[in-house]
């Protein structure tokens, strides 16, 4: 086994050249061998070993409160000790079971007589000398362990048969209702003998001494004075006398003036009543009585009132000082809850307190008013009625609603950017794109800003009035239009023929997907596509028929205004193009830049010019009277052609839409001449993706292939079929996209125009 | 006390018993009888504290209002009573030697004051079930 030395855990506790172990270092049963070791600079010496068991240096402290008393029973006289266990640091050692011995001896006496006692703290001890004073002691042990050390000692005397009567006390005098007045006393020892008491009294100023007119009415050992007795603001001088055979004995005087000595009984008849007003919260009434002896009528005596009261769980009372009424209104109870409530009363002016009256409880009832239920009730259905009315609509229009509520945040777009192009990841088409100049836009089109760029028409004649004579006035109108100081704003609508609706919209950037046109537009049915509004919303803007000569000044149809022409379209070049079909030349399309001409001036007319003949032969093609297409062509490098880029080459048909059908933009193969007729009545769309918008009037359709291959352009036309599809439906919509593709981008790989190279002062 | 020559009913039922206007002229004479030795007590006494100094005026302040407003009741209740405004304090307690009331010790003189002060109270207040039964009597 182990052997552990440890060191004393408090050298403090006990005093010096102590050693105190404290419950954590304390274990019964078990042996300590306990050394000390005295240490010094020389040297050290230890003591001898000490073992020590813990239970048995069990010693307690010596008993308290010895208390000794003399009783006479049956002619014979013994002492009564009492005494109490020692106090215990920790009061959770109450399982103590304590041995106690007793001892006592004559005064005078030295030996000890020893009583063992047993586990009872009293005891009575019977053969006594009497008229001999006793010393006693006590002590106590545990069960197991050592006697305490004796207590402190008490003395007694035994009376012995002939000894006057001890000093009788007076303990108090009462007044209950200031008329009358009690005394009462408190005998001593009797000395043996049979004791009689009197009680004398004498009044202030007087020197009559009386007796006390009635001992019984108040009890034993008291002095009962009546009515007649009492004066008030006089002192009385009481005494009490015993008096046995051997002798009698005084008190101490007592002085009494009844004026002050009033304590009256405790009020009566509490009640309580509970009242409900109409408009307020019921609330109590406690009511009482004075004392029936104490006179209050005739105003002699005086009462004030106290009342406490606490919840029946409570511990602490709350005291409220009434004052002389003998009623008190209660309001701020809680309901539910039970009370207890006392009250007592004393004189107004000298006296003292009367006991509590009993306890009166109090119950609340809990007051459930009808009232503030139903509120709760309303309130509780309504808001359930709300909550399933909103989750209702949630579900059934809940995209909705959060589209209405949050609308769906456009993405960015720039005008001249091909999205598809940053999909195949064509930088420089991109950087071209964004090249374009007449960016930013300075028209009132903010919120077109994001989403396009505004390719700047450099004043323009794109419009140009159409070499056809019978070109419609529309165009001449545009023309002038499309001269206006506000460049850069392309309009497909001629101010004249456009609507309002047409001014607003927006000179579409060529390259903008018809995405943009959308967002553009807003929501026209899908079919405010930049083509349709200048188409006008009236489709008379655009008409192509053979025969009419009409030119839509579609996309010619500038806004003239200064509608935020963000999209620069080739409105007049479009425009004229579109008639083409009608054999007008009007319409050369902007985009379609003369293949051998290059001025940038007047590309339209000329392009009209040449274009002529091949819009002709498009017009084979397609002679859907219903359908307007804008061939467009692929102007040939031509540097000076304002719209085109020399680069952009393809004709793209635009198939004007019928009502009901989406645009379908044909490509066209310049050379080839062939117009395949992509369009699909109504199903397929073919688009090509505006590449760029040349001034505000132009818009460059661009296919998104190389326009050489026919097959090509499908696809991409696809892809800008969203676009047209907005001109689809109710209108009647061309869409005059030039895509001036240029093969010569493709060939670069990019198929986006630069519109720079559009901007070219068009005149 | 200087006052303990005076024959005051020491009962509810003596009290009860005497005629009202005997009642108020007694109240008179004992608030009269106080009137100078309060005002000598406040004169003698300047080293007591201040807060004692100022309830001793107060209370001689008590006193003269007391005498004022019975003296008003007494004129509302048309008591005929002698006047009681030319006498001294001494003749007021009935003393035939005056200057007695300041030979007093200061507690002999606060125990007099206080006794004849609750005598006056009881005294006004059996007056006022008397004369006003309906108030709270």
């Amino acid at each position: 086994s182990e052997e552990e030395i440890y060191e004393c855990p408090d050298y403090r506790t006990s005093g010096p050249n102590s050693c105190y172990f404290d419950t954590n270092h304390t274990t019964p049963w078990t042996t300590y061998n306990i050394t000390v070791m005295a240490t010094n600079a020389i040297g050290s010496n230890s003591s001898d070993p000490q073992y020590v068991d813990v239970t048995s240096i069990v010693q307690p402290d010596a008993p308290v409160n010895l208390t000794l008393e003399t009783k006479t029973s049956a002619n014979t006289m013994y002492l009564w000790a009492k005494w109490s266990p020692p106090p215990l640091a920790d009061a959770s050692s109450n399982s103590h079971v304590y041995h106690y011995e007793l001892q006592l001896k004559p005064e005078e006496k030295e030996e000890w007589e020893t009583i063992s006692v047993g586990v009872q703290t009293q005891y009575k001890v019977i053969r006594l000398q009497a008229g001999v004073k006793y010393v006693v002691q006590v002590r106590c042990m545990l069960d197991l362990g050592e006697w305490s050390e004796w207590s402190s000692e008490r003395r007694i005397w035994i009376p012995n048969g002939e000894s006057p009567p001890e000093k009788p006390t007076i303990i108090k005098c009462r007044s209950p209702e200031k008329e009358t007045f009690t005394c009462w006393w408190k005998p001593g020892s009797d000395g043996g003998h049979p004791t009689n008491y009197t009680l004398l009294y004498s009044k202030e100023g007087e020197e009559q001494v009386y007796e006390c007119p009635d001992y019984r009415t108040a009890g034993p050992n008291s002095c009962y004075f009546d009515k007649k007795h009492t004066s008030f603001w006089t002192i009385y001088n009481i005494t009490v006398r015993a008096t046995n055979e051997m002798g009698s004995n005084f008190s101490d005087p007592h002085y009494v003036d009844v004026t002050y000595i009033v304590q009256p009984d405790p009020p009566v008849n509490v009640t309580l009543e509970l009242k409900k007003p109409m408009n307020r919260k019921p609330y109590l009434v406690l009511t009482w009585s004075p004392p029936p002896l104490a006179d209050v009528r005739s105003g002699w005596l005086t009462l004030e009132y106290e009342l406490r009261l606490k919840p029946e769980e409570g511990e602490e009372w709350e005291t409220i000082f009434v004052g002389q009424q003998t009623q008190y209104k209660m309001f701020s109870l809680n309901p539910g809850k039970k009370y207890i409530v006392q009250i007592h009363c004393k004189p107004d002016h000298h006296g003292s307190w009367s006991e509590w009256s009993s306890e009166k409880y109090i119950q609340i009832p809990t007051d459930f008013r009808v009232k503030d239920m139903v509120v709760w009730i309303i309130v509780g259905v309504l808001s359930s009625l709300i909550c399933l009315i909103m989750s209702w609509t949630m579900v059934l229009k809940g995209y909705r609603m959060i589209a209405f509520i949050l609308p769906p945040v456009p993405g960015p777009k720039i005008k001249g950017i091909d999205t598809h192009l940053l999909e195949t990841g064509k930088s420089e088409e991109l950087l071209s794109a964004l090249g374009c100049h007449g960016f930013p836009p300075t028209s009132d089109c903010e919120e077109l800003l994001i989403e396009y760029l505004e390719v700047e028409d450099s004043e323009d004649q794109q419009l140009m009035p159409s070499h056809d004579s019978g070109h419609p006035s529309k165009n001449t109108k545009i023309i002038p239009k499309e001269t206006d100081s506000d460049s850069g704003r392309g309009s497909c609508d001629s101010p004249s023929l456009l609507s309002e609706k047409c001014r607003e919209c927006h000179t579409l950037p060529s390259t903008l997907q018809t995405q943009d046109v959308r967002d553009v537009q807003e929501n026209k049915g899908g079919k405010t596509s930049w083509e349709t509004q200048c188409i006008a919303s009236e489709q008379k803007i655009l008409l192509f028929n053979n025969e009419t000569a009409k030119s839509s000044t579609w996309p010619a149809a500038q806004l003239p205004n200064n509608q935020p022409p963000v999209f620069a379209y080739h409105s007049t070049v479009d425009a004229h193009k579109i008639t083409l079909n009608t054999a007008n030349v009007n319409i050369a399309p902007v985009l379609v830049g003369n293949e051998e001409k290059r001025q940038s001036q007047y590309p339209i007319t000329e392009t009209l010019h040449n274009d002529m003949e091949k819009q002709r032969e498009m017009e084979n093609l397609h002679s859907k009277t219903d359908q307007t297409t804008a061939q467009v062509k692929q102007n040939r490098p031509n540097d000076k052609s304002p719209f085109l880029n020399p680069k952009l080459m393809d004709y793209v048909e635009v198939h004007k839409v019928r009502q009901d059908e989406q645009a379908v933009l044909l490509k066209h193969k310049e050379n080839s001449g062939k117009t395949e007729k992509y369009t699909v009545p109504g199903t397929s769309k073919e688009y090509t993706k505006v590449s760029t918008v040349v001034d505000h009037n132009i818009i460059v359709l661009m296919p998104d292939s190389c326009i050489q291959h026919t097959s090509v352009s499908q696809e991409p036309a696809m892809e800008t079929s969203p676009n047209l599809q907005q001109g689809q439906a109710e209108k009647n919509m061309s869409y005059c996209l030039t895509a001036p593709s240029e093969c010569k981008r493709e060939t670069s790989g990019s198929e986006y125009m630069d519109p720079s190279s559009f901007m070219p002062s068009f005149k | 006390c200087h006052t303990s020559g005076m024959l005051t009913p020491n009962g509810k039922e003596y009290a009860q018993k005497i005629p009202r206007e005997e009642l108020t002229h007694l109240i008179l004479k004992l608030l009269q009888a106080w009137k100078e030795p309060l005002s000598h007590f406040n004169q003698h006494h300047q080293e007591l504290p201040d807060d004692s100094l100022s309830k001793a005026k107060q209370i001689s302040n008590m006193v003269h209002e007391l005498k004022t407003g019975v003296e008003k009741v007494t004129e509302k209740a048309r008591f005929s009573i002698n006047s009681l405004n030319g006498m001294t304090s001494s003749e007021a307690a009935g003393l035939s030697i005056s200057n007695e009331a300041n030979m007093m010790s200061d507690s002999d003189f606060i125990h007099c004051f206080r006794r004849d002060s609750n005598k006056v109270q009881s005294y006004l207040k059996i007056l006022k079930c008397r004369i006003m039964p309906e108030n709270s009597c």
